[in-house]
This record gives structure tokens, C-alpha cells and sequence, in this order.
């Protein structure tokens, strides 16, 4: 993980917390992965093997996902965190606003 | 196409009042009106249709499926009736919401239905904020906040009956939606044209597109506000966006604010074609195509995103682009 992108996925983990208002603890371990202990669940965040297609897994008691990017991390932690999160998907108009 | 107007404002804040003059002024002629409330103002006017909804009470927006379909079919109606010679060939529409509304399914259904989107460009979004009881209407009904936050346009009404609250009342206004235009009206009286002209994008010149995006004259990003949970600030970048980074960013915002974030637009520098700046609007998770402008509008080329939501943070979002900014320079530093 690039020194630059390890800042920044840390960062954006305890912004995410704070915004989804969840209480937790970040911590980093040895093997450069990020654990999450929030909401009575722990929840880790690692970099994928370079030999599969994607990015990151996202691996809490249950189960293990993965994600092409941190914006996917962030949905699975976020539905790892909170069963009930539903998530939005953006919608494109057909056309450009005014004539 | 056909530009259409959303008239939102609290219960009792003078849309119908300013409804009724404008449709006896002669340059508000040709204009249909679609009244979301049966009996609201007896109009008396050949292209009045009202939609079935006497009112609907929206708090996070997830209703909007209740009046989606009746607007659209109203809509379409209408435009049918049009076609056919059966109504005056009207040239522009007003849609005049309740005013418990939230307007953003009113929005979602005029950006996203691809058989209107044809026909039918939305021009503005006005709402109508009574001078005198306004700041208190605000304090008190969160729907009142979010008309306020979702308009291109206000407009302050009763402003002959008001007597020293203006001032209040402005400074909240600017809070809760710097980039709104604020216009008085007093007695209802407003000029038509303003109504409608809100400018397309591409047409803007540098000093309106940073009016459209509520920047000061030096493009620099409004003070940030926060009320009753609506926050409005901006997000700056020197550097240029790459389209991926943009496209994963717009897609986490929609994801994670859904129904909270009101509103966002701006003028992105999009890495891969720095010469045409991206016009970018969206409401809530509906987001328009971006409009590509022939050239920047002045010197200033740093991207500039205004966005008004509820209980969103400034700082998440920062972190948020960061994250991909800085996974999108990784992949491609392992790609090269």
C-alpha cells in the first residue's frame, strides 16, 4: 500500500465512522491491514493478492468480501457494520439539464 | 423544449399569490400550471391541470413514488393535449408544489424520465419565503429548510408587510443556500422573465457560473453554513480530476447521502480533457449528464463543487476524494 493511499484509507475509515455514527476504533496490523472494531463486530481491511482481480477484501466474522476499490470497501463496511444500510445507486439523467 | 419552473415555498409563503399575478401578466402568457393541491387557488386559466396529491409529506424523500407517476402522467398528458391541438400551445410550464412538498421527487421525475426529458428541460427551481414569518417558518418545519436549500431561485415575499426582519432573514437565506438568487417581491409582484431565466450552463459566462455556484468574485468557495442540519460548502481542487476519480466519487456520494445530499453542481478540470470544463449537476442520487463547455469561462481553471446537503460532513467528503484520488494515482503508477 503506497504511503499516500494508506493515509488516506485510514482517514476516510474514521471520517466514514463519525459520519455513519459509529462509535469504533481503527487499529493497523502487522501485515499492514486496517481492523475496525465498531458496533459490537470487527471487521478487516486488507490489500488483495496481486494474483486475483480485485483490489481489497473486507472480512468480518460472517464473511468475507471483496472490492475493486475503496469506494467498495467502503460499502462493505458499511454494510458489514450495519445490517440494515441499503445502499443508494447514482442515476444518470437521460439528457443535459435546460435547453 | 420546453422550460419548466418548480414553485415550492412553505404553507401560506405566497406561491399562489405570486402564481395568480404572474398568469394575469402578458409575458407569463402560454404558460401551463400544474398545482399540486385541488381547490389551492381557483385559477382561471384553459391550461390549468392539477395532479391528484392534495399534498405530500416528505421528511427523507423516499415517498416521492407517490407522486412520481401522477406528475408524469399529468405531464405527459398534457404534452399530448399539446400535440393535438386540444389546449393553447404553451410554451412553458409551472409546476406550483404543496406547501408541505418536498420538491425533490418533483426534480427526479423531470431529470429521469426519458419520455419528458425529451420534451421537457427544467429551468428553475423558486421558492417563495414569507418575510415576515420566514425565519421563524425555517426554525420550525425542516420541509421549509429543504425548499429553501433545493432552490435556484428565492423569492421574499410580503416584503411591504415585513419590518426589520429582512435582514435576518437574508443572512439565513445566504446560509442555507448561497447560491440561490434572492429577489423581493412585494404584493406578489415579480418579473416573469426571472423566473425562467436561470441559464443554461453552457452559456454562462465566468461571473454567472460562479453566481450559478454561489462563489464569490473571485471563484473562490462560499462560507460554509450549517442549519437545522443543512450544510453548503465547496470542494476545491487545483489539480486537474481524472474522469474515473470523479465518476467513483459521484457514485460513493449517491451511495452514502442518498436523500441528504440536496444538491450538488460544479465545474470540474477532468484530467483527460482540460480544455472543456464539466458542467456537473445533481439532485440527491440523480445526477444530470455533464455539460462539456467549449472553453473555460475565465483563467480560473481549479474544478468547483458547491454542495448543500443534510448532515453531511465537509470533512468526510474531503477524505472521500482523497481515498480515490490517491487509489486512482496508485493503480496508475503501477500500471505505467
Amino acid at each position: 500500500m503506497s504511503g499516500e493511499l494508506d493515509e488516506a484509507v485510514c482517514a476516510l475509515l474514521e471520517h466514514s465512522l463519525r459520519a455513519w455514527r459509529v462509535p469504533g476504533k481503527i487499529h493497523r496490523e502487522a501485515d499492514g491491514a486496517w481492523l475496525i472494531a465498531a458496533a459490537n463486530k470487527r471487521v478487516r481491511i486488507a490489500r488483495a493478492p496481486a494474483d486475483l482481480p480485485f483490489r481489497w477484501t473486507v472480512a468480518d466474522a460472517e464473511r468475507r468480501r471483496s472490492a475493486t476499490s475503496v469506494t467498495g470497501v467502503l460499502r462493505h463496511v458499511r454494510a458489514a457494520l450495519d445490517s440494515s444500510y441499503r445502499s443508494v445507486s447514482l442515476r444518470i439523467a437521460p439528457l443535459p439539464p435546460a435547453p | 423544449m420546453i422550460p419548466v419552473v418548480v414553485l415550492t415555498g412553505f404553507l401560506g409563503s405566497g406561491k399562489t399569490t405570486l402564481l395568480g399575478r404572474l398568469l394575469r401578466h402578458p409575458d407569463f402568457a402560454r404558460t401551463a400550471v400544474i398545482i399540486n393541491e385541488f381547490g389551492e387557488v381557483g385559477l382561471d386559466h384553459d391550461l390549468v391541470e392539477a395532479s391528484e396529491e392534495s399534498f405530500v409529506e416528505l421528511q427523507t424523500g423516499c415517498l416521492c413514488c407517490a407522486v412520481r407517476g401522477d406528475l408524469a402522467l399529468t405531464l405527459a398528458n398534457l404534452l399530448r393535449r399539446r400535440d393535438a391541438g386540444t389546449v393553447h400551445p404553451f410554451e412553458r410550464i409551472a409546476i406550483e408544489t404543496s406547501g408541505l412538498a418536498d420538491p425533490a421527487p418533483i426534480l427526479h421525475t423531470l431529470m429521469s424520465d426519458a419520455h419528458l426529458a425529451r420534451r421537457l428541460a427544467l429551468a428553475a427551481v423558486v421558492a417563495t419565503v414569507d418575510t415576515v414569518n420566514g425565519l421563524a417558518t425555517l426554525e420550525r418545519y425542516p420541509q421549509s429548510v429543504k425548499q429553501v436549500a433545493l432552490a435556484d431561485r428565492l423569492i421574499l415575499t410580503k416584503t411591504d408587510l415585513a419590518q426589520g426582519q429582512c435582514a435576518d432573514l437574508a443572512a439565513r437565506l445566504a446560509a442555507l443556500n448561497p447560491a440561490a438568487k434572492r429577489e423581493q417581491a412585494a404584493f406578489g409582484e415579480v418579473d416573469p422573465a426571472r423566473l425562467f431565466d436561470t441559464g443554461h450552463p453552457a452559456s454562462l459566462r465566468a461571473r454567472d457560473l460562479s453566481a450559478w455556484l454561489g462563489l464569490d468574485g473571485r471563484g473562490d468557495a462560499p462560507a460554509a453554513g450549517h442549519h437545522a442540519g443543512i450544510s453548503c460548502f465547496a470542494i476545491l481542487r487545483n489539480e486537474p480530476i481524472k474522469a474515473i476519480a470523479l465518476t467513483l466519487f459521484l457514485e460513493a456520494l449517491a451511495e452514502h447521502c442518498g436523500a441528504d445530499l440536496l444538491r450538488l453542481k460544479g465545474i470540474v478540470n477532468i484530467a483527460e480533457n482540460p480544455d472543456h470544463p464539466a458542467v456537473i449537476h445533481g439532485v440527491q442520487h440523480v445526477f444530470h449528464p455533464p455539460v462539456w463547455l467549449d472553453r473555460w469561462p475565465s483563467r480560473d481553471r481549479r474544478s468547483r463543487l458547491v454542495c448543500i446537503g443534510r448532515d453531511i460532513q465537509h470533512a468526510w467528503i474531503e477524505a472521500l476524494i482523497r481515498a480515490i484520488e490517491a487509489e486512482v494515482a496508485e493503480v496508475e503508477a503501477v500500471g505505467a
